[in-house]
């Protein structure tokens, strides 16, 4: 009898206590605030909208766009496959899936790139990664895929190819008036590759 | 009378203290890997690993091995519930060296035969594995571990488990008394 | 902090030579609590021998409540400790046919290894109906597949289920098993057998 109640004098009051205490809910942020800064000055997560839009055109299996405007923006405009993920539900359970996850490439936007970036910032510090944002949000997309603006007669061939690139990327997404594809892409930038994450570790398990 | 009772008590580790031996193996096991102990699951990797090697086309297309694969990259053998099995014949070797118990013997109620007995441990052994199949996880991966994480499925699956045995025990019990 | 090896701060042959010597302990340990015998693992269901009980519900608790400490300090993030999904039809169903190989060959896998390794011979023989049942299972897969992905609920906890904080349900589940072992205690008291 006596080793029963050994345990019992161990076991209840640890049990009472751990009863009494409120549940340890915080999510340990994965990044420091010096890593997070040290990603946002080097401009890493974003993306050019020239890079995207090769990659639309492309059918790129890989890019997922996520609108995280309101859902009425939404609803009035959005890109060509985007899903739409609010910014005020970003850390809802029913997008944790879509956020952090290591198949796809995330592209936020917004009409700028001010909520765009708020979202991406605290899906990295959560330590998602392959989320990315479309560098100067839709305006910017408007103005350069669009309408992209002539250049000068007297501007590089780089400048031409650009011009050339977009001027057909707009026409393939619903703009402008259609010209000869583009031959050199090569102004394009490249995308960054799809790192692995830390989710997909979590899956092992069962006996 | 006296001297058995004084052999019982120096035998085994008291039950209470190996439980806690027990659970912090357990807490270890979730602490290093996030994931609790198993035993089936590398039963499961060795036929895996079997099935692939002998009939590598058709074996990859069941959905059996398929459902494998997809939790399990790599090589079957090549995962945690399976150093951790030969981890326990290692441990189980060592303390049965320690406390003298080492020896080839079938055990079984003096009211059977060893032959009747080794065939209910056959018998008893495919049922468990397949149980344990269905069940994801035996009395350690999904019971005992489950428990640990206070998962539902642990749960039903513990009471399931010993539930039917004791509803059973009174068919079975001149193997055992 | 932890888990350690989700959080990358170990690497992968590190886990698997940590889950070795965890296995060598999970082995000791099973071995000096008797789990290499069949007829003392049995016992539990005649009253005679309640060890199974007391170790399995003593170990569930210890780990239990480490886990709910370590996370109430920090030092491991329980969103990434891995909970078992349950599908309510394969649990019980599973639950059921294995309960009926516990009773019938007397071990359940883990213990079965811990007696092969000290020489038990029916500890063999169980093993290899072991490997049978799951080669069963797996070329009959299509036949029962649908009952073993039916009824999937997640992986929700129990505490959640009950609508209970985790640590509320953690003293339920103490005083449970206190009272478990104490009817255990009055029962070998009633059954004695000889120590096997």
């Amino acid at each position: 009898m006596k080793p029963l109640r050994l345990l019992a004098l161990f076991i209840i009051p640890m049990g009472l206590i751990i009863a009494a205490v409120p549940q340890n809910k915080t999510k340990p942020y994965k990044l420091t605030a010096e890593q997070l800064l040290g990603e946002v000055n080097t401009r890493t997560q974003y993306l050019t909208p020239d890079a995207v839009a090769d990659m639309i055109i492309k059918k790129d299996p890989t890019l997922r766009l996520i609108d995280v405007r309101s859902q009425d923006e939404f609803e009035k405009f959005n890109l060509q496959g985007a899903i739409n993920i609010p910014v005020t539900d970003l850390l809802s359970e029913k997008y944790a899936d879509i956020l952090n996850q290591d198949g796809k490439m995330n592209v936020f936007y917004s009409n700028g790139t001010l909520t765009a970036n708020e979202a991406w910032m605290v899906t990295r510090q959560l330590g998602y990664n392959n989320n990315f944002v479309l560098e100067g949000g839709l305006n910017y997309w408007f103005d350069a895929i669009l309408n992209p603006n002539k250049p000068a007669s007297t501007s590089p061939d780089e400048e031409f190819a650009k011009y050339d690139f977009r001027k057909s990327a707009g026409a393939a997404l619903g703009g402008g008036s259609a010209i000869q594809p583009s031959q050199d892409q090569s102004t394009v930038s490249a995308k960054p590759a799809i790192t692995a994450g830390i989710k997909k570790k979590k899956a092992a398990g069962g006996c | 009378m006296a001297k058995s009772i004084e052999i019982k008590k120096t035998k085994y580790l008291n039950p209470y203290i190996g439980g806690v031996l027990l659970g912090i193996v357990l807490l270890a096991a979730n602490f290093v890997s996030g994931r609790g102990l198993g035993a089936s699951g590398a039963i499961k990797s060795a036929i895996v690993t079997v099935e692939t090697t002998i009939a590598p086309v058709s074996s990859e297309s069941s959905g059996f091995v398929k459902e494998f694969r997809q939790s399990h990259a790599g090589n079957p053998m090549k995962t945690w519930l399976v150093f951790e099995m030969l981890g326990v014949l290692v441990g189980g070797f060592l303390s049965g060296a320690f406390a003298g118990r080492l020896k080839f013997k079938v055990e079984h109620s003096p009211k059977i035969t060893s032959m009747k007995r080794l065939f209910l441990a056959l018998g008893g052994g495919v049922l468990f594995g397949f149980g344990s199949q269905l069940g994801r996880g035996c009395t350690s991966g999904s019971a005992l571990s489950g428990m640990a994480v206070l998962s539902l499925g642990g749960f039903i699956t513990m009471m399931a488990i010993f539930g039917t045995a004791f509803a059973l025990a009174y068919f079975f019990r001149k193997n055992w008394i | 902090m932890g888990p350690l090896s989700v959080n990358e701060l170990i690497s992968e042959n590190t886990n698997l030579f940590l889950a070795f010597i965890i296995g060598i302990g999970f082995g000791f340990v099973l071995e000096q609590s008797g789990f290499s015998s069949s007829r003392k693992l049995a016992g539990v269901f005649y009253g005679y021998d309640t060890v199974v009980l007391k170790v399995f519900f003593t170990a569930a608790i210890t780990a239990m409540l480490g886990l709910l400490f370590f996370s109430l300090f920090g030092w491991i993030d329980l969103s990434m400790v891995y909970v078992n999904p349950t599908y309510l039809t394969s649990a019980i169903v599973g639950g059921i046919i294995m309960g009926a190989g516990f009773i019938m060959g007397g071990y359940c896998p883990g213990t079965s290894f811990c007696g092969a390794s000290i020489g038990k011979l029916d500890a063999f023989v169980f093993i290899g109906g072991l490997f049978l049942g799951v080669f069963i299972f797996g070329i009959g897969y299509p036949i029962w597949d649908g009952m073993y992905l039916a009824k999937f609920l997640g992986s929700p906890k129990i505490s959640t289920t009950l609508g209970l904080t985790d640590g509320v349900f953690a003293i339920l589940l103490i005083m449970v098993a206190l009272a478990m072992f104490w009817v255990a205690e009055w029962a070998e008291k009633k059954f004695p057998r000889e120590e096997y």
